[in-house]
């Protein structure tokens, strides 16, 4: 039987037989077997051998087998050391009890048996072979708490070096959540020492408004073991708080359970500041915005709009909730949104300002046209942001913008006249003074004086139509009293020619003498216009009525003189009734200039008189009726009432 | 009645409208000198007898109102007629008496020579 691993045994005996007949009983177990003939020699042995078990006779003549014993415990080094004592002599209990308290492990009386003895031997060196193994694993094992211990030390070194090193403050609490360590930052932060803060001393440099919250927050996650977040502001060595966000997160065993609670505290005094100046701005910006006397909007990097100022909300009738991200579209006019939509973003992905125009809904449900100047946001560093764009009503501009070009256009087609006028008026009087001595020559003959009379004719209608079209003629500077009977008839009298060719009846009615102070003939070329629309519009005939009287003007209670002139003729198509004062605009095609009612209109404005005309179309016929009110104290002649004439 | 007839210094600067405009006032019974410049009408104007001045308005040189201007600072009493093509009424045409325009026609022309020769005064006054 080989062991791999052979412990000694010693064997004291002083008769070799003895040790003989031992060695050939235990050398079955194959251990190391050590034979010593005395207690001195047994001494020896022990000291150079590591021994698991000794085995000696009680009875030896110089040192017996308890001396022996007594020597060995002594010794420290084998007071572990298993004794098997050997006794010849019948051993009484009080002998027994001797060989125990020396540190006897075993007796064996004589004779010995055997498988006893190898039975019992084997016990004690099996037992010492598994002590050595517990040693070594014991050594083993120390060996690596001491690395591991070392591992340790150097990474709390390397944890602490780097809780110093980073910018926050930190700490580290028990489960409990007692604060047992901080990083240097904290000390250099508030000033303090570990005595002052640790448990809960750290409560007294949170500031005190915040204090309650914090600690019911922390206090929650201490208990439920979930992660912490606030921000509040901690007091610093020199007496100012600053803002701080705070964590805390729980470290976990293996099993589950919280050992130690990880903290940190982030100075965010600047974000929390540059916040607050974010905040002030944005309000100065809104109070800014509300007091300005534009339409503002502001979208953000999506292209959806974010805010409108207070005017825009007032001008649109909305709420800002309405208008939010794509909602200010609904008030765009339908025929404007496609194309105002593609303006919008096509500058929008370039990043270049715009302008466009478009019809808003006004909350009275008007649409308006509105001048929208956008431009991209661009904060520091380049950082894009968005669009601001600011609308105004432009409508009236517009208009007058419109009206400014009509006018322009008037002005050339004056200074185009003025021209006009001068090449054909200048030989146009030289013409007519021919004929004007040719019609009256002695010399004619009956066909001769027929045609220049009708030259005559035509040549005063050439004249006629430049004074009308190409003239804003007066013939005076100062006014003088004109009687608009006269006037009238004057014009019926120029006119009568074409009454009599259309058949029609002719009825004046002058209540009045009518005589006012101005310009004859700017107002004959008034009622010039007036009664020659009458005539033209009724080719089939119908019926002309003229009247004159005083009146009242219902409007502005004004007295003065109302001159009517109504037809029954083909009236006026309900579509033009806005337009028939605008210049050039006519319904006669080719043969009108478009010119005589917005002239007649200016002439009678100077008077501070007005012109206006109602169209009745009734199944029995049209009424049309142009209304001359001239304001004014009148001095009235003889009162004329004068019959109805029947021309034709 | 007929002791003397009225002399007319008509001007104007295009030959033809004079010559004819001179003839229809011939007709009409007036003695006409014509000057086909302001200038030569200020040469005739003072040196001999003269009723009423019928001026075109816009001529080579000084214009209608110039000359009426200056012949007014001489003779007020002298009546003047200014007459043109272009009906647009000049800024400074109060200087004349009356402005007419030339499409008026011979006969409105001859009837207001008359009527400012024969008391035209009293109608312009309201």
């Amino acid at each position: 039987m080989n062991n791999p691993n052979p412990i000694s045994i010693l064997m004291v005996d002083d008769q070799p037989g003895k040790l003989l007949s031992y060695e050939a009983i235990l050398s079955e177990l194959g251990e190391n077997l050590l034979k010593a003939s005395s207690g001195r020699e047994a001494l020896e042995q022990l000291l150079k051998t590591d021994v698991a078990v000794v085995l000696m006779d009680v009875s030896m003549p110089d040192l017996d087998g308890f001396q022996l014993a007594d020597m060995i415990r002594e010794h420290p080094r084998f007071q572990k050391t298993a004794i098997i004592f050997i006794s010849a002599v019948h051993l009484t209990d009080v002998d027994r009890v001797k060989g125990y308290q020396r540190g006897a492990v075993d007796y064996i009386s004589v004779p010995v048996i055997p498988e006893l003895l190898r039975a019992k031997v084997s016990v004690f060196a099996e037992l010492h072979r598994k002590t050595q193994q517990l040693e070594r694993l014991n050594r083993d094992l120390e060996l690596r708490v001491a690395q591991r211990t070392e591992e340790l030390r150097a990474s709390e070194s390397q944890f602490r070096t780097l809780a110093n090193s980073i910018p926050q403050l930190a700490w580290i609490a028990d489960s409990d959540g007692s604060v047992f360590w901080y990083n240097q930052r904290w000390y250099d932060y508030t000033g303090t020492s570990l005595e002052e803060m640790q448990g809960k001393g750290w409560h007294r440099v949170v500031d005190p408004k915040h204090v309650s919250r914090v600690v019911a927050g922390i206090e929650r996650s201490w208990d439920s073991g979930s992660s912490w977040e606030d921000t509040f502001p901690l007091l610093g060595q020199h007496g100012g708080y600053r803002w701080f966000l705070s964590r805390a997160i729980p470290i976990h065993e293996a099993d589950g359970r919280i050992v130690r609670w990880f903290g940190t505290n982030t100075d965010i005094t600047e974000q929390k500041l540059a916040q607050q100046r974010v905040y002030e701005s944005e309000q100065r910006f809104r109070t800014m915005a509300d007091k300005a006397p534009v339409l503002i909007w502001v979208s953000g990097v999506d292209k959806l709009c974010t805010y409108f100022n207070k005017p825009w909300l007032e001008f649109t009738g909305r709420t800002m909730e309405q208008e939010l991200g794509n909602g200010w579209s609904e008030g765009v006019h339908p025929d404007d949104l496609e194309r105002s939509l593609e303006i919008y973003r096509t500058a929008f992905d370039e990043r270049r300002p715009f302008s466009m125009e478009y019809r808003l809904r006004r909350a009275d449900g008007e649409y308006r046209w509105m001048l929208d100047n956008g431009v991209p946001l661009i904060g520091p560093e380049n950082a894009f942001s968005g669009y601001i764009g600011s609308c105004m009503d432009m409508t009236e501009r517009k208009l007058t913008e419109e009206a400014l070009i009509k006018s322009e256009k008037l002005a050339a087609m004056g200074r185009l006249a003025g021209i006009i006028a001068h090449e054909i008026n200048n030989p146009l009087e030289a013409i007519s003074n021919a004929f004007y001595i040719l019609r009256r020559h002695p010399s004619l003959d009956q066909e001769a004086r027929y045609c220049a009379d009708l030259a005559e004719q035509e040549l005063s209608r050439v004249a006629h139509i430049t004074k009308q079209t190409l003239s804003f003629y007066r013939e005076s500077q100062q006014p003088v009293p004109v009687s608009l009977s006269d006037v009238l008839d004057n014009v019926l009298e120029l006119q009568s020619r074409r009454i009599k060719a259309n058949g029609i009846t002719l009825e004046k009615q002058y209540r009045n003498g009518a005589v006012i102070q101005g310009f004859p003939v700017e107002l004959k070329q008034v009622f010039l216009n007036l009664i020659g629309n009458s005539i033209q519009a009724m080719p089939e005939g119908g019926r002309l009525r003229v009247t004159v009287e005083e009146g009242t003007e219902e409007s502005t209670r004004r007295q003065g003189i109302r001159v009517s002139i109504s037809d029954t003729g083909t009236g006026i198509d309900p579509r033009y009734t806005k337009r028939i004062f605008e210049p050039f605009f006519t319904t006669k095609d080719t043969k009108g200039t478009g010119l005589g009612l917005w002239i007649s209109r200016g002439i009678i404005q100077k008077y501070e008189g007005t012109i206006q005309f109602r169209s009745l179309r009734l199944s029995t016929g049209n009424v049309t009726c142009f209304s001359v009110f001239i304001p004014g104290l009148t001095s009235p002649r003889s009162v004329e009432l004068s019959a109805s004439l029947t021309a034709g | 009645m007929l002791q003397d007839k009225k002399v007319i210094l008509c001007v104007d600067d295009e030959e033809n409208p004079l010559l004819l405009r001179k003839l229809v006032l011939e007709k009409a019974g007036y003695d006409v000198i014509t000057a086909s410049s302001a200038e030569q009408a200020l040469g005739v104007v003072f040196s001999r007898r003269i009723d009423i001045v019928l001026s075109d308005q816009l001529m080579p040189g000084s214009t209608g109102t110039e000359l009426a201007r200056q012949i007014k600072a001489r003779r007020p009493d002298l009546p003047i007629i200014l007459f043109s093509g272009v009906n647009e009424i000049p800024a400074d045409a109060e200087c004349a008496d009356l402005f007419l325009s030339k499409v008026e026609g011979p006969a409105t022309l001859c009837e207001k020579i008359s009527m400012v020769l024969g008391g035209a005064i009293t109608t312009r006054e309201p």
